[in-house]
């Protein structure tokens, strides 16, 4: 059982970290949350010598949730300016003006 | 003496040829979504108000765009436009668009009012599909997604009790969907720069499948003759969310 235990911490662990990287804001807690809880039962099934790759295991997890706590704490949420997306709106504006001038000579 | 009359009546009547909702104002949320159990801010909303001019008439453009955070935009950018042309003491819409980009897919729409009221004709168009064009008819009250959110800030809540509702149609994707707002009380609400507000809290149902959830779709407005969204509450099919006021100017 300690083995089970000890490959799902791993992969979790493992997608703790790329999730810490990535953009994905406090969903990165799942892995980390996942990685932590099989850590510590692979740490409960294990003798002094066998606990060692866990505990390392274990730091990683702790480290990447201290990373994403980090981040979603620091981090400004800004918004680029997006030249493409300011044009598009100007462009939307004159033909919207067309539009209402072609809907008045209905009336 | 009679031209300072003159400009106190001027001034009077164009404040009431406005209905709430005056131009120049600018709202704007940090669009949150629940990831994990916790509410991560992804995207900023605004929503503004300002006047067109015509040859012939004034309209009052009201627009609601979204953008994700700079740090989504390589992993799922959005940018979103929404916007409705309406008459500015009505509300009433005359034309309406809507063009998305969402993680790479795009949407445009745009619906216009014919002016006997009764009918809209539709374009769209989705990415990689060809441009389609529809007529179809509405009723003489159907407002928009964009300006049944400030038409909704234009009824007087002060004498509505608990569980009280008004009924609404907007149009959206082509179809007429009934929408019935609820009035659940008043809760105190922080409002960004504004502070903390006493606010109205209005459930909102429409008969859809873009909304889920019975009273899980809220918004609060300012307990004053403002109205402003303080926070809007949402449960859609994927997920739920909300939008919380940072600054509100103009108002």
């Amino acid at each position: 059982m300690r083995q089970v235990y000890l490959v799902i911490a791993s992969i979790f662990t493992t997608l703790s970290i790329v999730f810490a990287f990535l953009p994905l804001g406090t969903l990165g807690v799942i892995p980390i949350g996942i990685a932590i809880l099989f850590g510590i039962l692979a740490l409960k099934k294990s003798d002094a010598k066998q606990g060692k790759l866990v505990k390392v295991l274990l730091l990683f997890a702790i480290l990447s949730l201290v990373f994403v706590i980090g981040k979603e704490v620091f981090t400004k949420d800004e918004v680029v300016v997006d030249k493409q997306f300011d044009t598009k709106k100007v462009e939307s504006k004159k033909e919207a003006k067309k539009d209402l001038e072609e809907l008045e000579d209905l009336e | 003496m009679r031209k300072l009359f003159l400009f106190v009546s001027l001034i009077w009547m164009l404040n009431f040829s406005y209905s709430q909702i005056k131009p120049n104002e600018k709202l704007v949320y940090a669009a949150s979504y629940n990831m994990s159990g916790l509410m991560t801010h992804i995207a900023q909303v605004k929503m503004e108000t300002e006047m067109m001019e015509t040859s012939k008439k004034s309209f009052l453009h009201l627009s609601c765009e979204a953008a994700t955070f700079s740090k989504w935009d390589s992993f799922f950018k959005i940018r979103d436009l929404y916007e409705s042309y309406v008459d500015p003491k009505t509300l009433r819409p005359s034309l309406y668009k809507r063009s998305i980009n969402e993680g790479g897919y795009t949407k445009t729409e745009k619906y216009i009012f014919k002016p006997d009221g009764k009918t809209v004709q539709s374009t769209s168009k989705k990415r990689n599909k060809p441009e389609t064009k529809k007529t179809f008819t509405v009723g003489n009250s159907t407002q928009d997604i964009v300006s049944i959110l400030y038409k909704l800030r234009t009824i007087d809540f002060q004498n509505y009790k608990n569980g009280q509702t008004k009924s609404f149609v907007i149009v959206f994707d082509e179809k007429e969907i009934p929408v019935v707002i609820k009035f659940m009380g008043n809760e105190t609400v922080a409002a960004g720069n504004l502070g903390t507000k006493n606010c109205y809290k209005i459930s909102i149902a429409a008969k859809t499948d873009a909304l889920k959830g019975k009273d899980k779709n809220l918004i609060w407005l300012t307990a004053d003759a403002k109205k402003i969204p303080t926070l809007i509450k949402f449960s859609i099919p994927v997920g739920t969310g909300q939008l919380t006021l940072s600054n509100a100017t103009g108002i």
